[in-house]
């Protein structure tokens, strides 16, 4: 079973490996627009077995149990247009308690899993990955993209609605 | 153990590409038979796809995605960003691919020299006149332009002319208290004209002045009266749309997401709520084309500051000088102990307002039965004659939201959709604009961003189109897809039963009559309150007659907050307001119980089509409120009747029991009980009323401030005044004209 | 349906048909093929009984009586009623190429029309929005000759099947404007036009429009914008006018004087037509001569007469003799310039312009002599331009803006000698990016200018710095690498 992990803490037993399958120097004016992003290479293999890993994630026991796992593919970010970060299946994990940080005024968390969301290749992978971590999980079914067939002469449609009025 | 990582990987690969496969054939399939789909070539791999398609779509199927600023999947193309330029083979000079149709064996090229020259170039042009001050943008940190420049543009910059005649200036404009302008930084991509023009249905936005001097505004500065005018600040690739309240407040890198669900209308539109350090700091979309497909109402988008304002952060009791006085859970609950222990069963009842979620409903209504009492009410009435709330489909949007797309007449019954669900609404105009579909309307004549035809505003019209009488019964039996869309507003009427029963008969015979397909649902009722479609399918009636009449010695409030019962002078009703504001039901109440807002518990909602959805825990309540089925929990255990549920686990287990709607999530339960209804409503014969069927809301003023949240937020409270200011001079000559 | 119409239109988009506008020259695209074998090896000097536009200069009466006198409205009918296939054949036998810039063959262009109709109307869309620096051709003979063009509209409208013929007039021809409209109401009245237009059961409109002072509505979708009242801006190709044009409904549009040609080519005959100039470049065309020469002058000449000939004969040569010339930028503004010693064996048609690395544009001859800072009037024309873009795309927008920012610069030498290769490169990134042919109108007269006159920009550099030690210029070397 394989597992691909992308840590935004130090806590990634996996220390640097990158997650990503092919990221360029853009400064050698290569592009990096997703033309490998389906080639994913695996970055980290796991036995396929059953045994539980819950013991040696060095997690504080408070913050494993009972815990509830996402399971879903990420949908596009409104604010943006790429849609590289939906392709791969997330973990999130249920929300704990944050606080203020009264020296700095950053934002605080006793829980290490709140830093952490995995990504995998497949459902089947994140499931494989919370059973051994003993979390419970829900899983979220990737919904269909909807494509609508676009034409940019509708623009100028002689008796279509889609026709356009302002510029 | 090699063998086994060769096998995984293999396995992921495979597993991975089949996902990809799958994808595009089920976009594909949805539509058109698969047999004249063409082969185009996408760096040389090739896809099959619908003719028609643009060359960008294509390469979105082939999993490859091309940069592009003016275009949008939900937008009419442009073609003027001129960021998605590709190289096909056999053309003299890179094309849009936004705009260009595939043609049968087209070669294209996303990575070749020419595109990428042909991108860096493009680059170039855009940031020579974006000023560089992302350090100072909102918008840094997710901006399309950061990220393209960087993937595509070149490394330094040539740009020199500065040292002689700097950058272009643009004035930035007002667009009222929501969305903030900064528009030296705006590449014209005419995304927001579009979207105000195609999606809100206000033409207020536009380009004035040609060349380096085109500028986006309104021309005249204005308000950009829309209710959803807030989508403007997602479209916008840079950060010349930003938000006026979320300005300088944070940065997207140190916001956590959550995913969760708006609860200020009865869509339940998807959302991620974005928070820091215990403060919700803005709300966003989250993309679910089944529901709000990636837009979002300025209401839930902005009243978020509203959760930080008047808030209940302690319990409170009454004391004898007439004032709430803080105190601890403990007090609180001994008080209410000591009255339900001298009340009966029939002399206590409870009233649901419309933010309280399944969870808390369910332990509400368990605790009332366990103390004896069948008094659970909701604030909004639904008809309770003939088979009324006991049949799904009679209180449901039954066709679902995403079947307006299929409809081709959409009559609407007492509703302004445009403010009551402003997503439903758009939707309708989606499908006006895309699919010729047609609307009409009974109630008050509003302004739907849309043109429909005006049927009236007479209750009777509702009964002559059943009779056929009706000069436009000859459009209704001609439609193959018709849809009602009653609004709940209505059904607040003295004749709502009448309302129900005439609609649902109407739509029962629309779809019998006309043949319409047998899965179309052809009647919807469109709630107006987060909260309601799963309180009666707890069980809760409307009741509020029966409150007045009976007055109850106890009465509980779980969030009721619409001022629909008041405490009159020598009345000793003893009130208990369990709620996360201090609104009008805490006001009156003898016992204030703090409860959690639907940002701060995970708990269910059904929107309006009868789908189950789960908001997040995003931050904790403030001071010490509790979440809301944990504070029924607790005052069941004080009463010395615990409730059987100690986790929400237990306590979903027992809204499953309850109703198994409430917990099959995110799927909408067919209903087809209109016939049976359609037949028990014959036998009863209520009488319309001659008052004309009015909207809830009529202007864009009224739709800001409709919750307790909402209330409570002084963004929705900047939006009414500014409104009402653009909009004084128009009353004030109306009111010239006809003294 | 539009893939289908589109493939039908053009192989695969190998050359647009966007021929007519005014702005429009795509040299490039016609540069490939090695011109034909030749039947006629010299050119010019146009007989009077072969002029078409035989009131350019106004001396006689230009209202229908005047018009009918010099052969107007001759036998209209009869050509109607030989049909649509037999006008358009004649006309693609005459070899006429758009006279609007781009240059491409009317005939082909015209038949694209002729799909059977699936309910839209037709239209034809004249562009009488002569903009271009230089050009004033269509002013003539909408001022002295317009029923020659209202009879062109008709005739062409016929071999379309087109309801109906707009013709855009540019906002400052008020004259030409209204002498149109008084040819228009009189070919009404004549019965010549409207309702049953010469008898032959056939029906016409004309209708003017009027521009509000925008070059860029002479591209020809930004027309098609124009007239339906919205904001001039161009719109993308495909979907080409001639499948969603001017409401929607398949249009042509096609420039002034190749419409107004269309009469007598029939009348003539296609043959006759083709008997002038080159090969592929045939006809007799309208140039007009400007700038430093003793006798400016709109003149109807043979194609491929040579440029000097045409300068000599009818210009009355260059201000200070032949030997003054210093460049002449021989197609209106948006072509770039030749040196005097291209200009010495250039013919005026659109083959031999593209090897000399221009074009013919409008055929309008801008001469400059040895007295003009070459540079400055380059650098007026990138002011031009970039006052007259839309500002829909991105690298016409804003490069226009910056080459008119560092021809600015040029004009005074304040610059560096790299600064040369980069706008260079900078028109490079504008041609052929935009969405109309502005973009590529801004970039070669800047091209023209570095392609000939390096040394005169490296010159004043050089100048420059000497006389400025220690200028703002000097912090850009940190750049140079």
């Amino acid at each position: 079973m394989s597992l691909l992990v992308r840590n935004f803490s130090k806590l990634n037993p996996l220390g640097s490996i990158r997650s990503y399958s092919e990221v360029v120097n853009v400064f050698g004016r290569r592009s990096v627009d997703t033309q490998a992003a389906d080639e994913k290479k695996t970055i980290a293999t796991i036995p396929e077995n059953t045994e539980s890993v819950k013991e040696v994630s060095g997690h504080p026991e408070v913050h494993l149990t009972g815990r509830l796992a996402k399971i879903y593919v990420p949908p596009k970010n409104s604010m943006q247009s790429g849609t590289f970060g939906t392709r791969r299946w997330r973990i999130d994990f249920d929300n704990r308690d944050r606080w203020e940080n009264p020296l700095m005024g950053w934002g605080s968390s006793g829980d290490p899993l709140s830093s952490l969301q995995p990504e995998f290749g497949s459902k089947e992978d994140a499931i494989v990955y919370c059973q051994r971590m003993g979390f419970r999980y829900v899983v979220e079914e990737e919904r269909e993209i909807k494509r609508r067939i676009k034409s940019y002469g509708a623009n100028y449609s002689w008796n279509k609605r889609t026709r356009v009025s302002t510029k | 153990m090699n063998k086994l990582i060769i096998n995984s990987s293999k396995k992921l690969l495979s597993s991975s590409l089949n996902k990809n496969i799958l994808k595009s054939q089920t976009a594909l399939l949805s539509n058109v038979v698969p047999d004249n789909r063409i082969e185009v070539f996408v760096d040389d791999k090739p896809v099959l796809v619908q003719p028609g398609v643009t060359v960008l779509q294509a390469c979105a199927e082939a999993g490859v995605e091309i940069p592009r600023f003016c275009y949008h999947e939900r937008l009419a193309i442009a073609g003027n960003c001129r960021m998605c330029l590709v190289e096909i083979e056999r053309t003299p000079k890179p094309v849009a691919s936004c705009a260009m149709p595939v043609m049968k064996g087209m070669k294209i090229k996303t990575d070749s020299p020419v595109t990428r020259k042909a991108r860096e170039g493009v680059m170039e042009f855009m940031l020579v006149n974006h000023p560089l001050d992302c350090p100072v943008c909102d918008q840094g940190g997710e901006c399309d332009l950061q990220d393209q420049a960087m993937a595509f543009g070149s490394d330094r910059s040539r740009f020199t002319d500065n040292l002689f005649s700097g950058k272009r200036a643009t004035e930035d404009k007002n667009l009222g208290p929501l969305v903030k302008t900064s528009m030296n930084r705006c590449i014209h991509c005419t995304r927001c004209v579009r979207f105000a023009s195609e999606v809100a249905g206000v033409d207020d936005l536009g380009t004035t002045g040609r060349g380096n001097d085109m500028q986006i505004g309104t021309y005249v500065e204005k308000l950009l009266a829309s209710e959803v005018s807030g989508n403007v600040i997602d479209l916008c690739p840079v950060g010349a749309l930003t938000s006026k309240p979320y300005a300088f407040t944070a940065r997207p890198w140190e916001l956590r997401k959550i995913s969760s669900i708006d609860v200020l209308d009865a869509l339940g539109s998807n959302i991620v709520v974005q928070h820091r350090a215990g403060d919700v700091m803005r709300i966003l979309p989250r993309l679910n084309e089944d529901i709000n497909e990636e837009w979002l109402d300025d209401k839930a988008r902005f009243s978020y500051d509203g959760l930080r304002r008047q808030r209940l952060v302690t319990p409170m009791v009454r004391g004898h000088d007439g004032l709430l006085k803080p105190c601890e859970w403990d007090d609180a609950f001994y008080a209410i102990a000591d009255k339900l222990s001298r009340a009966s069963g029939s002399q206590i009842a409870a009233l649901a307002g419309g933010l309280a979620d399944a969870e808390s409903l369910v332990a509400l209504k368990d605790l009332m039965n366990r103390l004896g009492s069948e008094n659970v009410f909701v604030e909004e009435s639904f008809p309770g004659q003939a088979s009324g709330t006991d049949l799904r489909s009679n209180y449901v949007a039954n066709s679902g939201i995403t079947n307006l797309e299929q409809a081709d007449l959409v009559l609407l019954v007492g509703t302004n959709p445009r403010y009551e669900a402003p997503l439903y609404n758009t939707r309708i105009r989606k499908s006006l604009v895309h699919n010729e579909l047609k609307v009409a309307l009974i109630g008050s004549q509003v302004n739907l961003s849309y043109e429909y035809d005006y049927l009236g505003d007479s209750a009777q019209i509702l009964e002559d189109l059943l009779n056929g009488k009706h000069e436009y019964s000859k459009f209704l039996a001609k439609a193959k897809k018709p849809l009602i869309v009653l609004g709940s507003a209505a059904l607040q009427r003295k004749d709502g039963d009448a309302l129900l029963n005439l609609a649902t008969r109407l739509s029962e015979k629309l779809r019998t009559q006309n043949g319409c397909p047998n899965d179309w649902r052809v009647f919807n009722v469109l709630h107006r309150w987060a909260s309601q479609v799963a309180a009666l399918d707890i069980g809760y009636r409307s009741g509020i007659e029966q409150i007045k009449a009976q007055k109850p010695k106890i009465l509980y409030l779980l969030g009721a907050d619409e001022d629909l019962v008041s405490r009159v002078d020598g009345d000793d009703t003893f009130i208990i307001y369990q709620g996360h504001h201090g609104d009008r039901g805490a006001e009156i109440a003898d016992v204030v119980l703090p409860g959690a807002a639907y940002t701060e518990k995970s708990a269910t909602y059904v929107n309006t089509e009868g789908r189950a959805q789960q908001a997040s825990f995003v931050v904790a309540p403030p001071g010490k409120a509790k979440e809301d089925w944990q504070i029924l929990r607790a005052l069941s255990d004080v009463l010395g009747n615990p409730l059987p549920y100690d986790d929400l686990d237990a306590l979903r287990k027992r809204m499953g029991e309850v109703s198994p709607t409430l917990t099959s999530y995110d799927k909408i339960e067919s209903a087809s009980f209109l016939p049976l209804s359609v037949s028990l409503s014959q036998k009863v014969k209520p009488a319309l009323s001659k008052e004309p069927i009015r909207a809830w809301q009529t202007e864009l003023g009224d739709f800001y401030m409709t919750n307790p949240i909402s209330r409570a937020s002084l963004t929705m409270a900047r939006c009414v005044q500014s409104f009402k200011k653009t909009n004084e001079p128009v009353k004030q000559t109306q009111a010239n004209a006809n003294p | 349906m539009i893939n289908n119409s589109i493939n039908k239109i053009i192989p695969f988009l190998k050359n647009s048909p966007s021929a007519s506008s005014q702005i429009l020259v795509r040299y490039q695209s016609a540069a490939a093929a090695a011109p034909p074998k030749q039947k006629k090896t010299t050119f010019g000097g146009l007989k009077d009984e072969d002029r078409i536009f035989t009131n350019l200069y106004g001396r006689h009466d230009w209202k229908l009586k005047g018009a009918m006198s010099r052969g107007d409205w001759y036998k209209t009918k009869e050509i109607l009623l030989k049909g649509s296939d037999w006008i358009i054949n004649e006309v693609k036998a005459s070899g006429l190429r758009g006279r609007g810039g781009a240059g491409f063959p009317s005939g082909l262009k015209w038949s694209f029309m002729n799909k059977p109709s699936d309910g839209r109307p037709k239209y034809l869309v004249i562009n009488a929005d002569e903009g271009e620096p230089g050009t004033c051709k269509d002013r003539e003979i909408m001022r002295h000759d317009p029923h020659k063009l209202v009879e062109g509209c008709l005739i062409a409208g016929r071999a379309m099947g087109a309801r109906a013929a707009y013709i855009y007039i540019r906002g400052e021809f008020y004259n030409e404007s209204s002498n149109m409209q008084a040819a228009i109401n009189e070919a009404y009245k004549a019965g010549l036009i409207g309702k049953n237009a010469c008898g032959t059961g056939y029906d016409f409109d004309v209708y003017m429009h009027r521009g509000a002072g925008a070059y860029i509505c002479g591209e020809e979708t930004a027309l098609i914008e124009s007239l339906e009242g919205k904001q001039g801006k161009p719109r993308l190709k495909p979907p080409f006018p001639a499948d969603i044009g001017l409401f929607g409904c398949p249009t042509t549009v096609t420039n002034v004087e190749t419409v107004a040609v269309a009469p007598t080519i029939c009348r003539r005959g296609g043959s006759w037509f083709a008997s002038f100039g080159r090969e592929r470049n045939s006809g007799t065309k309208l140039f007009n001569i400007s700038g430093h020469v003793n006798n400016p002058c709109t003149v109807e000449e043979e194609m491929s007469i040579p440029l000097k000939e045409l300068i000599e004969r009818h210009a009355g040569g260059v201000i200070g003799g032949w030997d003054n010339l210093l460049a002449i930028i021989p197609g209106g503004s948006s072509v770039p310039l030749i040196p005097k010693k291209t200009c010495e064996e250039v013919l005026m048609d659109f083959d031999s312009l593209v090897q000399a690395q221009t074009g013919l544009g409008t055929a309008a001859i801008i001469v400059m002599n040895k007295q003009t800072d070459v540079v400055k009037a380059i650098a007026r024309l990138s002011l031009f331009y970039k006052h007259e873009s839309c500002g829909q795309c991105t690298p016409c927008r804003e490069g226009t803006v910056w080459l008119t920012k560092m021809m600015d610069r040029f004009v005074e030498g304040k610059a560096r000698i790299d600064e040369i290769d980069m706008i260079w490169e900078l028109s490079k990134q504008i041609e052929g990016h935009t969405i109309c042919a502005l973009g590529d109108a801004a970039a070669w007269p800047v091209q023209g200018l570095i392609r000939h006159f390096r040394p005169e920009l490296e010159r004043r550099i050089k100048e420059f710095h000497a006389t400025h030690k220690g200028h703002v210029l000097d912090k850009l070397a940190k750049y140079a690498n």
